[in-house]
């Protein structure tokens, strides 16, 4: 059988806390089971320093996730697309985040690629393909790391804007809301860029 | 109504969590702005019953993360594809953990769209939470198909079983990544797993689907 320190610990720590929510919370378990009911889907990157629920102190059941390299919505992507319509069209989210981070190694890098001419040949990989709107945001730009951070928080926040689920569900007069943030690394916090967008706002 | 208490008070928590790990851990953020060195990735679901740093105990940084609906590893999905490329290549993971869970809503969904039915004394145990069939052609239908798959070829499986069956098939993907293929190539002490988590108990189970460099027989990238 496969044996690994760092396994063993997680699913020791993971026994461990299972014994303590169920002693300080017995029903709690059961609860989860009868099905979620989260207010927030939190659209953020998949580095380890961003774990949603520690960061904001979150129970299970607080918040729905998608993560992936930095913090991506782009309008043709499945997977971001199913996860923006079971949040918002089967759950009823109220609130979409849009969750960028200072020291991300995607926009780092995006920005590194801005500095040299486009380059063709170096666009064949996944994660190449998966950054070309960053780095072609940095480059229009001519944005410094910190910048395209955050621009790049704004420009996914317009991306669900204008996506169909978001419409429809405005149309439909729901009360869903769409946010940009940005979690500083090096404090810990979260900080609100006030780019928020809802029913009355969005344009037409 | 714009921040209203919910946005209000996750940030209200994450700032006071801030100062708690100011206070009890200094100089914990600064040596986290340095680099991260996660061991494992994380390829979960975007449910939010099961926020994997809360469920092991893990502090930021440990582990690198993907979530989405209902834990898949497509090929040709370019979103997945960049995260393994990206841990593998660069951060340098030791291991790809797919953990599945029970009462999985993408798992029922793609259930009750093989069978055509959603039979409630299948759902008996998901509250009110009850799976529709999804209609076809929309992102989210296009996403589950691989799952409806599955489901379709293999009809006397259960809904919990259909979720390990999931579970299986995604680690199967992942090993044949090129991310993965060459880092194996390369001779890299890389290992990928199957876990489940089980909502009612709070628990992980390691399914045993462990599969390593030595399982690997030569060159098979698909991409």
């Amino acid at each position: 059988m496969f044996y690994d320190h760092v396994l063993a610990s997680l699913l020791a720590n993971n026994k461990q806390w299972a014994a303590d929510v169920q002693k300080a919370e017995p029903a709690f378990f059961e609860q989860c089971t009868q099905g979620q009911a989260p207010k927030v889907l939190w659209i953020g990157c998949a580095d380890s320093r961003v774990p949603e629920s520690v960061v904001t102190a979150s129970r299970p059941g607080d918040i729905f996730v998608h993560r992936n390299i930095a913090n991506q919505f782009h309008p043709d992507d499945d997977s971001a697309l199913a996860v923006l319509t079971y949040a918002v069209e089967h759950l009823g989210v109220t609130h979409v985040v849009i969750v960028g981070h200072t020291h991300c190694g995607g926009a780092a890098a995006c920005h590194a690629a801005a500095q040299a001419p486009a380059d063709p040949a170096a666009s064949g990989t996944p994660l190449a393909r998966w950054l070309a709107p960053l780095t072609a945001l940095a480059r229009e730009g001519k944005l410094g790391v910190a910048e395209l951070v955050e621009e790049n928080v704004k420009a996914q926040v317009r991306n669900v804007v204008r996506s169909a689920v978001m419409r429809g569900a405005w149309e439909k007069g729901r009360d869903v809301w769409v946010h940009g943030w940005v979690y500083e690394i090096g404090e810990g916090t979260l900080r609100d860029l006030g780019v928020s967008v809802g029913r009355g706002e969005a344009e037409a | 109504m714009l921040n209203d208490h919910i946005l209000a008070q996750l940030l209200a928590q994450n700032k006071h969590w801030a100062a708690e790990v100011e206070k009890n851990d200094p100089g914990f953020f600064k040596q986290s702005s340095i680099a991260q060195h996660p061991k494992v990735l994380w390829i979960g679901c975007a449910d939010s019953r099961v926020p994997e740093s809360v469920l092991t105990a893990s502090i930021p940084g440990a582990i690198f993360t993907h979530r989405n609906i209902a834990n898949q590893c497509h090929l040709n999905d370019d979103n997945i594809l960049s995260v393994l490329e990206y841990a593998v290549g660069t951060v340098g993971v030791r291991h790809i953990i797919i953990v599945g869970h029970t009462h999985c809503g993408g798992v029922a969904h793609a259930w009750a769209t093989a069978h055509d039915k959603v039979p409630h004394e299948h759902f008996a145990n998901w509250g009110d939470h009850i799976p529709r069939m999804l209609s076809p052609e929309t992102p989210l239908s296009r996403w589950l198909e691989p799952l409806t798959e599955v489901a379709r070829a293999k009809p006397e499986l259960s809904v919990e079983e259909l979720g390990v069956a999931n579970v299986h098939a995604q680690v199967m993907n992942v090993t044949r990544s090129k991310a993965v293929q060459q880092a194996w190539t390369e001779g890299h002490d890389l290992w990928i797993h199957g876990w489940e988590y089980h909502l009612g108990t709070g628990r992980l189970q390691d399914l045993h689907l462990t599969a390593g460099r030595e399982t690997f027989e030569g060159p098979s990238a698909i991409v």
